[in-house]
C-alpha cells in the first residue's frame, strides 16, 4: 500500500518536473528566432477566430443570467439600480476571463492534444526530429503564440458580449434605460479591473498551451492513448485554470 | 567532432532498458562505407530501438554509437541536427506529415536545411518524386495515398538532402508482396545510385535476400549472428530456425 502510494507520488512529481521543463523550453523558443509567422497566423485563425462564436454565446448568456440573478438578489435590499456595477465588475474581473478560458481552453486544448497526440503515436514527431527540425519550434510555439494572442482578444470580446447581455435584461426585464445601465457599469470600473482580467487570460493561455502540448507529446499507444490524453487535457485545463485563477486573483488584489 | 573513421557506423556494447525490460543488452556492430546490413529478428526484439540509436532519436543507457565519425551519444542538439542532415531515417509507417501535401512533405527537409528558393525547391521535389515513380503527385494529401505510395514519398523525403547513411525501419511492413518487392527494388536502385550506406531493419527475409551484403540477427538483446544470409540458414538454434522458417533457404 505504502509502496504504491510512493510510486504514485513519485510519478506525479516526475510529470510535474517534465511539465516545468517543457514550459521552460517553450518559453526560450518563444523569445528566440526563427519563428514561423505563417504557422502562427494559421493557428490564430484555427484557435482564435473559430472560437469567437463559442466565446460570444457563452458570455452573452452569462451576462443575461448574471443580470437576472443579481437583480433578484439586489431587489431584497432595494438596490436593483446597482445592477450595472455588479454585472460589469463581475464580468471584467472574473467571469469573462475564467469562463472564456474554461470553454475555449477545453475546445482548443483538446484540439492541440489530439493533433499532437496523433502525430506522436504515428511517429510524425520523431520523423520531424529525424529530419533535423525542432518539434517544439515547429508545432508547439505557433500554437502557444496563437493562444497568447487569441485568448486575451476573446476575453475582451466576452467582456463586451457579457455586458451587452446584461443590458438586454436590464432594459427588457427591469425597465432601465441603456444610458443608465452603461453609466452605472462604467461608474466604478477602472482600467485596473479591465487589465487584471486581461492579465489573467495571458497566464491562462500559457497554462492551456502547456498542459495540452505536454499531454499530446506524451501520448502513447494509438487511438486509445490519444483519447486518454485528450480527456486528461480537458480535465487538466479546467483544474489548472481554476486553481491558477485563485492565486492570480490574490496576486492582482495585492498589487 | 572526432577524426574520420574507416567505418561509417560503429556500435559498441549498446545497452538500453525501458523500465525493468532490458531491450538491448550489449549490442555491437560495424558497417563499412557503402555496405548494406540487414538487421533481422522477431517482433519485439528491439530492432527499431536499435535503429533509433543510430541517429540519436534514442539515447543509450550505456555503450557507444559512432556514425560518420561522430559520437552520437555525446552530441548536443545542434550537432545532432547536423548529423541528421547526413543520416536519413525511413519510418515503418512512413510518418508523413498529415497536415502537409506530398510536395510539402518532400520539400520539408530542403526548406529546413537549405537556402534554395521556392522554384528550386519545387524543381528538386519534382525530381525526387519522379525518381520514386510518383511524379505529379505534389498536390495530393498523404491520406489519399496507398501504403506503398506513402513509403515511396517517405523515401523521396529521406533522399532530399543526399544522405550518406539511410536507415530503413521495416520498409515492407503492411504491404502486399508485390508492392513490397517494388519497394525493395526501389531501395536497391537508390542504394546503387547514391552509394549510401544502408541499415535495414526487417523481419522479412525476402528483403534480406534482395538487399543484404550482410545480415545481423538480433535476439535477446544481442546480435546472435552476423554474416551472410546463406550462412545464417546453416546456423543451429534460433538464427537458423528463423531463416529457414522464412523459406528463403530451406
Amino acid at each position: 500500500m505504502l509502496g504504491r502510494l510512493y510510486d504514485l507520488t513519485w510519478r506525479r512529481v516526475r510529470h510535474l518536473g517534465a511539465v516545468v521543463l517543457l514550459g521552460q523550453a517553450i518559453t526560450v523558443r518563444l523569445f528566440t528566432p526563427p519563428w514561423s509567422v505563417r504557422d502562427m497566423v494559421r493557428q490564430l485563425d484555427v484557435m482564435g477566430v473559430k472560437s469567437t462564436n463559442l466565446a460570444s454565446v457563452i458570455a452573452l448568456f452569462t451576462g443575461m443570467v448574471l443580470s437576472l440573478q443579481t437583480a433578484y438578489t439586489l431587489a431584497a435590499f432595494g438596490a436593483k439600480l446597482y445592477i450595472g456595477e455588479v454585472v460589469g465588475l463581475s464580468l471584467v474581473r472574473e467571469l469573462g476571463p475564467v469562463l472564456t478560458a474554461l470553454m475555449v481552453g477545453g475546445r482548443v486544448g483538446a484540439g492541440i492534444t489530439a493533433e499532437l497526440g496523433s502525430m506522436t503515436v504515428s511517429e510524425q514527431v520523431e520523423a520531424m526530429r529525424s529530419l533535423g527540425a525542432d518539434p517544439l519550434r515547429k508545432l508547439v510555439v505557433p500554437r502557444m503564440v496563437a493562444l497568447l494572442i487569441g485568448l486575451p482578444l476573446l476575453v475582451v470580446l466576452a467582456d463586451v458580449m457579457g455586458i451587452f447581455g446584461g443590458l438586454l435584461i436590464s432594459t427588457w426585464e427591469l425597465g432601465l434605460t441603456p444610458s443608465f445601465y452603461f453609466g452605472h457599469t462604467l461608474r466604478l470600473m477602472t482600467y485596473g479591473d479591465f487589465f487584471s482580467g486581461l492579465g489573467k487570460s495571458v497566464f491562462f493561455a500559457f497554462a492551456i498551451g502547456l498542459v495540452a502540448s505536454y499531454n499530446g507529446l506524451c501520448a502513447r499507444g494509438g487511438a486509445d492513448g490519444v483519447g486518454k490524453a485528450t480527456t486528461d487535457t480537458v480535465v487538466g485545463v479546467a483544474i489548472t485554470v481554476l486553481v491558477l485563477d485563485f492565486f492570480l486573483t490574490k496576486l492582482f488584489l495585492a498589487l | 567532432m572526432s577524426e574520420r573513421s574507416p567505418r561509417t557506423l560503429s556500435v559498441r556494447q549498446l545497452r538500453k532498458a525501458f523500465g525493468s525490460h532490458q531491450v538491448l543488452d550489449g549490442v555491437s556492430l560495424d558497417v563499412a562505407p557503402g555496405e548494406t546490413v540487414v538487421v533481422l529478428g522477431g517482433s519485439g526484439e528491439g530492432k527499431s530501438v536499435f535503429l533509433k540509436h543510430i541517429n540519436g532519436l534514442l539515447q543509450p543507457d550505456s555503450g557507444e554509437v559512432e556514425v560518420l565519425g561522430c559520437p552520437v551519444s555525446h552530441l548536443d542538439e545542434d550537432a545532432l541536427v547536423e548529423l541528421r542532415r547526413r543520416v536519413s531515417y525511413i519510418f515503418q509507417q512512413a510518418a508523413l506529415f498529415d497536415s502537409l501535401t506530398v510536395g510539402e512533405n518532400v520539400a520539408f527537409p530542403l526548406q529546413e536545411h537549405t537556402r534554395l528558393d521556392e522554384a528550386e525547391v519545387a524543381a528538386r521535389v519534382a525530381t525526387l518524386l519522379d525518381r520514386v515513380g510518383l511524379g505529379g503527385t505534389e498536390r495530393l494529401s498523404p491520406a489519399e495515398l496507398s501504403g506503398g505510395m506513402r513509403k515511396r514519398v517517405a523515401l523521396a523525403r529521406g533522399l532530399a538532402l543526399d544522405p550518406e547513411v539511410i536507415l530503413y525501419d521495416e520498409p515492407t511492413a503492411g504491404l502486399d508482396p508485390l508492392t513490397g518487392l517494388a519497394i525493395v527494388a526501389l531501395i536497391k536502385e537508390v542504394t546503387r545510385g547514391t552509394g549510401a550506406t544502408s541499415l535495414v531493419v526487417t523481419h522479412d527475409l525476402a528483403v534480406a535476400r534482395e538487399l543484404a551484403d550482410r545480415v545481423a540477427f538480433l535476439a535477446r538483446g544481442t546480435f546472435a549472428f552476423t554474416g551472410a544470409l546463406a550462412e545464417a540458414a546453416r546456423q543451429e538454434g534460433a538464427v537458423g530456425a528463423f531463416v529457414r522458417a522464412g523459406g528463403v533457404y530451406g
